[in-house]
């Protein structure tokens, strides 16, 4: 079903559920995942991009079709990640880098890097980067997302995500570099 | 000197390699998202209407209910009329048809009796002269009562 055919849908209380229910089907995949690299844990994932439909639910009928659906949808993602890795720092009263060395404990725990080593330092390296930098580094460099489309999602110039890729492309290189040694 | 790493050159793994979800989560998920959106019940019209009502409006609704309640607790927690009211209305007869078929006064209701209200027994029992004798003769004579 195409977005625009979900949305009139949605308008309607008769078909909404079925429309949200096509909603979700369609884009669970890519909103879970981009909201598991930026959370690493599974139960997490699953709690945010539960709660990520959830306000689609709600805002759906005052969303304005002049961005793309899933660009909304992945602001919203976004959005949820970083307050829930904020939110996650003022709990426990955690610096900047001891949340990036927990989600580093849980990934080394993961099977899908065990024997790589220098995945895993890049893996690593990944989950120092500053939140928004990290987000944007995803955004571009696993989902190859075009730098317009990422400054729609994330509310920043594409100057300044282009600058910020590039330094946190520099600051990976260096980091692994170094553990190499 | 040991070369430094170049992302460009690592080979990209997409996705990013992070274990799977577990099996059939994905089929699952739109059936438990819905199971949050599906709509609740809906709020009676007062309910919906209360929720919107200014501050002052619930406030003032709220005194008037406990006014109410405290009002009608005072009203239901009266009780009957006072007993010497109800009494005046019995008839004599029937009074005394009570008391000597049904109450039975013992010892202690005597003994209990204040000492300022001593003469009720002469005022209510009103007793001649002889009925006074012949009650005390009829009293056995007991030396340690003596």
């Amino acid at each position: 079903m195409e977005d625009h055919e979900i949305i009139r849908k949605f308008q309607d209380p008769a078909s909404r559920n079925l429309a949200f229910n096509q909603l979700v089907r369609k884009y669970q995949q890519r909103v879970y995942w981009h909201v598991r690299k930026m959370v690493v844990d599974h139960a997490d994932a699953d709690d945010l991009t539960q709660d990520v439909f959830v306000k689609v639910w709600k805002h759906l009928g005052d969303f304005r079709q002049d961005a793309q659906l899933f660009t909304w949808i992945y602001r919203i993602a976004t959005n949820e990640c970083l307050g829930f890795l904020n939110s996650k720092r003022r709990k426990f009263f955690l610096p900047l880098n001891d949340v990036g060395a927990e989600l580093a404990a849980k990934l080394e725990a993961d099977p899908a890097v065990a024997g790589d080593e220098i995945e895993l330092k890049l893996q690593k390296a990944i989950l120092r980067l500053p939140d928004k930098q990290r987000l944007v580094f995803n955004l571009r460099y696993y989902d190859e997302m075009p730098y317009e489309q990422m400054a729609e999602v994330t509310g920043t110039s594409v100057g300044a995500l282009k600058a910020s890729y590039h330094h946190a492309v520099r600051k990976i290189e260096e980091y692994v570099t170094a553990a190499d040694v | 000197m040991k070369p430094s790493f170049r992302l460009d050159q690592h080979p990209r793994r997409r996705p990013q390699p992070l274990s799977a979800p577990p099996t059939g989560y994905f089929e699952q998920l739109p059936t438990r998202v819905m199971a949050q959106v599906a709509a609740p019940p809906q709020p009676s019209w007062f309910a919906a209407w209360l929720r919107q009502a200014p501050a002052s409006v619930r406030t003032g609704l709220a005194s008037t209910l406990l006014l109410g309640t405290f009002a009608a607790s005072l009203w239901l927690g009266a009780g009957p009329a006072p007993l010497a009211t109800s009494l005046k209305d019995v008839p004599r007869e029937e009074l005394v048809d009570y008391l000597a078929s049904e109450a039975r006064l013992d010892l202690t209701d005597l003994a209990e009796l204040p000492t300022s209200s001593l003469g009720i027994t002469t005022r209510y029992l009103r007793p001649s002269a002889p009925e006074l004798t012949s009650a005390l003769d009829a009293q056995p004579a007991d030396e340690a009562a003596l």
